[in-house]
């Protein structure tokens, strides 16, 4: 069984593409059905975060498109968006989870409570999300 | 999709989020939760029987709603929540706040 297949995607930074996101993402689990049940959805909690947190940073007078590939590793499961908006200010640290009546704010805490790894950077020309969640042991 | 179902008396309003509420939808079910208050419906169920998944967006829809209800001198409760839904509420702590009921029944009777 290939363990290390990638599935890619690049879709408009607009709310209507979380749809597609769900839709690799599907296309993952039947393509690897080993990946056990919570894994997988904690995984696309995630990832849907922070597809949600690039479509709503994307606002601008022109369009633009994500990409989103996902890997599955015998060992963990792998996300990596890139997109040519602008750098955003990310601050893991004040990532905590907000006010319980906020109504807003709790995207990036979730990310972190799901994943093993969440990194960002800007290279001068895209940015980069890499989401990681180590699998359970089978 | 959003369902508005005003069936179970004058004054309640049972909401049913079909499938993803995330970002895509969660601007619809605030209007449906205030089209409800507006409309005198202040006891306000969110059946999530048929949400399979939801974003912090439309955790956010929730907490709004939360709140028109209770400002409007009414409540707002949850329903029937399914493992994902269950999960998010419990990693943002909130199932303290939004006290998952079994059924729509059950949170209309305050069970």
């Amino acid at each position: 069984m290939a363990t290390d297949a990638r599935h890619a995607t690049t879709v408009p930074a607009v709310p209507a593409s979380l749809d597609r996101v769900h839709a690799l993402l599907e296309e993952v689990w039947s393509a690897h059905e080993d990946v056990p049940a919570d894994d997988r959805m904690r995984f696309e909690i995630g990832v849907v975060e922070i597809a949600g947190n690039i479509v709503e940073h994307a606002a601008g007078p022109a369009p633009l498109d994500f990409h989103l590939a996902v890997e599955v590793h015998p060992d963990r499961l792998e996300a990596r968006f890139r997109d040519p908006g602008r750098r955003l200010e990310v601050d893991f640290d004040e990532a905590a989870m907000p006010d319980s009546m906020a109504e807003s704010g709790r995207g990036l805490a979730m990310v972190l409570a799901v994943v093993d790894e969440l990194t960002y950077r800007h290279d001068g020309v895209e940015n980069h999300w890499l989401v990681v969640r180590r699998r359970a042991a089978v | 999709m959003i369902e508005l179902d005003t069936e179970h008396g004058p004054d309640v309003a049972v909401v049913r989020p079909r499938g993803r509420l995330t970002m895509v939808h969660a601007a619809d079910l605030r209007a449906v939760v205030a089209e409800a208050l507006a409309d005198g419906r202040t006891r306000v169920v969110i059946d999530l029987a048929h949400c399979e998944f939801m974003d912090s967006s439309g955790l956010g829809a929730i907490i709004g709603g939360l709140k028109a209800a209770r400002q409007a001198g009414g409540d707002l409760r949850i329903a029937a929540l399914q493992p994902q839904v269950m999960t998010v509420l419990q990693l943002t702590n909130l199932d303290r706040v939004l006290r998952p009921h079994g059924s729509v029944a059950e949170a209309l009777r305050g069970d």
